[in-house]
């Protein structure tokens, strides 16, 4: 019988043609980035209009003084950082993200060394670590509904957010510990220039006494917003640019929110090791930097520039929705700590919550 | 067809899909084993702490809690849905079938974020029951179980919805008439002809949803409650937020056995059912 026999040149042919289709997909992508001109910018996306304001702001701008694109891809997270690096495929220069993030890629060994020469030391409120640097700063705080608690009638501070007693209501909270953590040792009454390092026992305790009343530990940072919209919880914790975003023309009911207490987070620069184009890397993180090009994107953007100088250049418009940093009752998150033990940390407080 | 022209036939006809399969899930599958097993040096140590974590094993539960109502659920609601298309004339069942894959071809994201508006606090349904009975009615439905289920089941439903049509069909309407004719009431037609043979549909929806709702990821973190929490979520957390791969592929390794666990007497089971 010859029949079999063909059957396996046949499938063999298959094969071979379904191979060939799939060599390209198999096959290393070639390394367009390495060209001079272009730079690969792997921003940490939250959604919203954050992108398109720093390609208007930032990026375009850039490319007119220096010839250099940037092209940005939004990613969520470092994971691919890592992936990038362990491959030995290195796709992106530049990646932007939280402190946190930053600090851990740095534990990592993820980024290359910074040339100081790039910054005006004097000039920043937050100093340039060796490889990684913060270029603006958003704040977290509460939000409520105005039209359900006028004054007095919503906690403003964070102790009051936690005082059930004065104000009972559902809570919300992001699921990360380092919002959480400081934000419950202060309402505990910790000063914050004695927070870290962080007294954990102390802080879940705190969070003990909150916890029937958090109807949700959110991720998607949209809910923090959605939830105080449709009434399922009474106070919010959240970011004051969403908040903005929300009552601007177009968005849902206005909300409220306080600038009594807040907590601060950097968003940091870095570049990756290996990256193809490090030089325009470079000249990007020290445009950046630059008060001009900071108050121009925070403008619009509406967080706090890193450059001193950057600040009064803000309109007022802008100001009335950032914290004054220099309030000693806010306290700016230390990406160093959690660098350290966000790993540990994170899976105690998840635990807590499934407790 | 003898025997061998059978398989030949089977061989050419499955061959892409072997292939495809083979080429582009095998490779990071086997990826994923090995970064489970190979850290800084080969040992089994991720699975050991995984394993003996509170967290897992809470998590674990939850998992397969959700994963088995929410199926169950579908399965039910999605039989009913089937057996009413399978009766309706061919151009209305294409308009119902339509209707029914409506939810399936929206984002899961809108979904949640729509069922928000229906089941909360002061949603659709609150706000209507507390029209009707004139008091303040604040049923909790939603960032809590009720809130996983119904969120699960709306999106699941389909995909029980149209294995199961798809046997109805097959079925011979010469056999329904041949039940009437000797005196079988409706009661009896449905479970000596229409729930046996519509069974092969009914067990891969099954096997479909539940491996489906075993790695669920968006609906629990939106319409979940605090403690609702299942392992995708964690794989996520050691994959993305804290870079431990080996713990993420141990964990993930840990899913797919389950699936395997719960698939395979199911499949076997079914292989049975169609050979007798």
């Amino acid at each position: 019988m010859k029949t079999p026999r063909s059957t396996v040149s046949r499938r063999f042919l298959l094969a071979g043609a379904v191979g060939v289709l799939a060599a390209p997909m198999v096959l290393k992508p070639s390394r367009s980035a390495a060209k001079s001109d272009l730079v690969t910018l792997a921003l940490q996306a939250y959604g919203g209009s954050y992108q398109a304001t720093l390609e208007k702001q930032v990026l375009k701008p850039f490319a007119q003084e220096t010839g250099i694109k940037v092209n940005l891809v939004p990613v969520p997270d470092l994971s691919k950082v890592k992936a990038q690096l362990l491959t030995g495929n290195v796709e992106w220069d530049l990646y932007e993200g939280e402190g946190a993030q930053a600090a851990f890629g740095s534990k990592q060994g993820f980024w290359e060394k910074l040339d100081p020469s790039l910054f005006d030391v004097n000039d920043m409120s937050v100093a340039p670590r060796g490889d990684s640097v913060s270029w603006e700063m958003y704040a977290g705080g509460i939000a409520w509904d105005p039209e359900k608690y006028g004054a007095g009638k919503h906690p403003a501070n964070f102790a009051e957010f936690f005082d059930l007693k004065k104000f009972p209501g559902r809570r919300v909270l992001r699921k990360a510990p380092s919002d959480v953590m400081e934000l419950a040792l202060l309402a505990d009454g910790v000063a914050p220039k004695d927070i870290y390092p962080l007294d954990l026992d102390r802080a879940f305790k705190a969070l003990d006494r909150l916890k029937p009343s958090v109807a949700s530990w959110v991720e998607a940072t949209a809910q923090t917003i959605s939830l105080l919209q449709t009434g399922e919880v009474d106070f919010s914790y959240t970011y004051p640019n969403r908040v903005k975003a929300n009552n601007e023309p177009g968005g849902g009911k206005p909300l409220a929110f306080s600038f009594e207490q807040n907590l601060l987070f950097t968003a940091d620069l870095a570049v990756l090791k290996g990256a193809p184009n490090k030089e325009g890397a470079m000249k990007l993180i020290g445009y950046c930097q630059r008060p001009e090009v900071q108050s121009r994107f925070q403008n619009e953007a509406g967080l706090i520039p890193v450059s001193k100088k950057a600040v009064p250049m803000l309109s007022a418009e802008v100001r009335k929705w950032q914290p004054d940093p220099s309030k000693p009752s806010h306290l700016v998150s230390n990406s160093s700590y959690w660098a350290d033990h966000y790993e540990a940390v994170s899976r105690r407080f998840n635990e807590w919550i499934l407790g | 067809m003898n025997r061998i022209s059978i398989i030949r036939a089977q061989a050419i006809f499955m061959s892409p899909a072997v292939l495809a399969a083979t080429l582009l899930i095998l490779p990071p599958l086997l990826y994923v084993f090995y970064t489970s097993v190979y850290g800084p040096a080969l040992s089994l140590a991720a699975y050991g702490q995984v394993l003996t974590s509170k967290l897992f094993r809470q998590t674990l539960t939850t998992t397969l809690v959700v994963a088995g109502l929410s199926s169950l659920l579908s399965l039910l609601l999605g039989f009913v849905v089937a057996l009413h298309l399978a009766r309706q004339p061919a151009r209305r069942r294409a308009f119902l079938t339509v209707l029914v894959l409506l939810p399936f071809w929206t984002s899961v994201l809108v979904k949640c974020f729509a069922f928000t508006v229906i089941l909360g606090r002061e949603g659709i349904i609150n706000s209507m029951l507390s029209w009707i009975f004139g008091i303040k009615i604040q049923l909790p439905l939603v960032l809590n179980m009720v809130g996983l289920l119904v969120g699960m089941t709306n999106f699941l439903i389909p995909l029980v919805v149209l294995p199961v049509l798809a046997s109805l069909l097959a079925i011979d309407s010469a056999i329904y008439r041949a039940a009437a004719i000797m005196g079988a009431k409706p009661a009896r037609i449905f479970w000596t002809v229409t729930l046996p043979m519509s069974l092969p549909g009914l067990l891969a929806g099954l096997l479909s949803i539940f491996v489906m709702s075993l790695g669920a990821f968006i609906v629990p973190s939106l319409l979940g409650g605090p403690q609702d929490q299942m392992l995708s979520s964690l794989v996520a957390f050691y994959n993305r937020e804290v870079l431990d791969w080996q713990k993420a592929s141990a964990i993930s390794v840990v899913l797919l056995g389950m699936v395997f666990i719960f698939a395979a007497p199911l499949a076997l089971w079914r292989r049975r059912k169609l050979k007798a």
